[in-house]
């Protein structure tokens, strides 16, 4: 069933993949603007790496996740979905997985527009896709959860960021604590430390919201 | 809710004099009887109101994810009405809190916003709980915006020690200190007195805005008759 | 920290006002809203 379900959402993310590219120019373009506020101060640019390229992920996210349930809506197929004697926790997670992919790839394809906008290279990549994934995990969570409520009402570009932005909060300081430390250099090892708050929070929400997705979309 | 809604209610009336005797008491002792203290001076008698702020609005936000649970496993509109009421009361104090929270950091930290922790916690509360008013503003379905505002207040209470410990580590990393919120045992008084007055201040206000949530659900969920046109 | 910070008072009255004040406003806000639907329940 949940295999099923995945391999939907990744048929249909292929399918809108101009859509991908889109969202990566909003996401380069917020890191060009972000340079923009600090000045061409390299140093600090280099400090703030990491934010900023946080920053452009949650933003690039807003339209990710908003789009993901576009093609439910569209035609109506949520309900026929539900009919289907489907548990609707496969497509909770379904979706989940496909939009935590989706932003993973953007994530590393932004990568090198931040080190060659911030001069931001590190020879740990594997760590550093490593967090990106951890980090995007937990936006995916409760950002599906969101998105999916959000799809149905009207005003659904404000609520879903106003809903997500807060509760993510955690996932945002460690991840841009744990790349800051790949790039800046770690001297006491912390980076550890946040790996492990970021796991935590992805299990915590991962479950919570694939517990809650049935109150969602039940009648 | 068989209660006589055309009457104003009495007991919340009760409450809410009772929590206001208490807060003018403990303010009055905490503002000119009890000495100023050895270190922080005068500044420390702002303790006497944040630290109750503090633990209501606490209160106030566990009671509504209390609410939320008990809703989702007995869909029982009472519940939904009570967690409006409890999110709306929680939000005017986290906000009062961030207020009382900048007046002390000023004289004592020099900055109006000094991340600590608690406080920070608190901010990120406001937004989240501010998030779900909206989310309620914004969901015509009854139904659906209780299921939903249930799920939501249940995802934010959750992340509440989440981001504590986060931002504790986040903070202690560039050595912060976070406020000195302990306060010496003589001082208790007017803190515990202030504690009580804005505990009835807020079930009083809990249980108001509870009422007003519930009339306004009756009329929704029931529209007065047609006037011999048909729907 | 050491010694006294001057001027506290300043701060003291602020922060007691701000509290009385949101308490009040706010009350009279929940008040006045079960007002409307006392009247608009008597209306029906």
């Amino acid at each position: 069933m949940l295999t099923a379900a995945l391999r939907k959402e990744l048929l249909l993310q292929w399918r809108s993949r101009a859509q991908f590219m889109a969202v990566f120019v909003f996401g380069a373009a917020a890191l060009l603007l972000f340079s923009f506020a600090v000045g061409p101060v390299a140093e600090l640019l280099r400090q703030f790496s990491a934010g900023f390229l946080w920053l452009g992920l949650l933003l690039s996210s807003t339209l990710t996740l908003a789009e993901s349930f576009h093609a439910e809506m569209e035609n109506r197929s949520m309900e026929g979905l539900l009919l289907l004697p489907a548990n609707p926790r496969a497509l909770y997670y379904g979706k989940a997985v496909a939009n935590w992919l989706q932003l993973t790839l953007l994530g590393i394809a932004l990568i090198p527009v931040m080190v060659v906008l911030y001069d931001a290279g590190t020879t740990h990549v594997l760590m550093l896709i490593l967090v990106i994934a951890l980090g995007t995990a937990g936006l995916s969570a409760p950002g599906t959860l969101y998105a999916a409520m959000t799809a149905q009402v009207r005003s659904k570009q404000t609520l879903l960021p106003l809903l997500l932005f807060p509760l993510i909060v955690p996932a945002l300081l460690a991840s841009v604590k744990a790349t800051s430390l790949i790039i800046l250099g770690d001297p006491m090892n912390q980076v550890r430390s946040w790996i492990v708050l970021l796991a935590s929070f992805d299990a915590i929400y991962w479950s919570l919201c694939g517990l809650l997705f049935g109150y969602v979309v039940e009648d | 809710m068989n209660v006589d809604n055309n009457r104003f209610p009495r007991l919340p009336w009760i409450i809410l004099g009772l929590g206001i005797v208490f807060l003018a008491i403990g303010s009055y002792i905490g503002l000119f009887v009890a000495p100023p203290e050895a270190l922080m001076g005068q500044v420390q008698r702002i303790m006497y109101v944040h630290v109750p702020t503090a633990w209501n609005a606490l209160l106030a936000m566990t009671f509504a994810f209390i609410c939320a649970v008990v809703f989702l496993f007995k869909p029982d509109w009472k519940w939904d009405a009570r967690m409006e009421a409890a999110i709306e009361v929680g939000v005017v104090l986290a906000f009062l809190l961030c207020c009382q929270g900048a007046i002390w950091a000023k004289p004592t930290w020099g900055v109006w916003w000094d991340w600590d922790p608690r406080l920070t916690t608190t901010a990120v509360l406001l937004f989240a709980f501010l998030g779900i008013l909206a989310l309620r503003k914004f969901v015509d379905d009854p139904a659906r915006r209780a299921i939903w505002s249930a799920v939501a207040t249940i995802i934010a209470y959750v992340d509440v020690p989440i981001v504590y410990y986060s931002v504790r580590w986040w903070n202690s990393l560039h050595q912060m200190q976070s406020s000195p919120e302990t306060v010496s045992r003589q001082f208790w008084l007017p803190l515990r007195m202030n504690a009580f007055g804005i505990l009835f201040l807020m079930t009083a206000f809990i249980m108001l805005r509870a009422r007003v949530a519930s009339m306004r659900l009756t009329h929704e969920l029931a529209p007065p008759p047609a006037l011999g046109e048909t729907a | 920290m050491s010694g006294m910070i001057p001027g506290g008072w300043s701060f003291v009255v602020a922060a007691y006002s701000v509290t009385a004040i949101v308490l009040a406003i706010y009350g009279a806000s929940v008040i006045a809203r079960l007002r409307n639907e006392i009247a608009r329940r008597n209306d029906d």
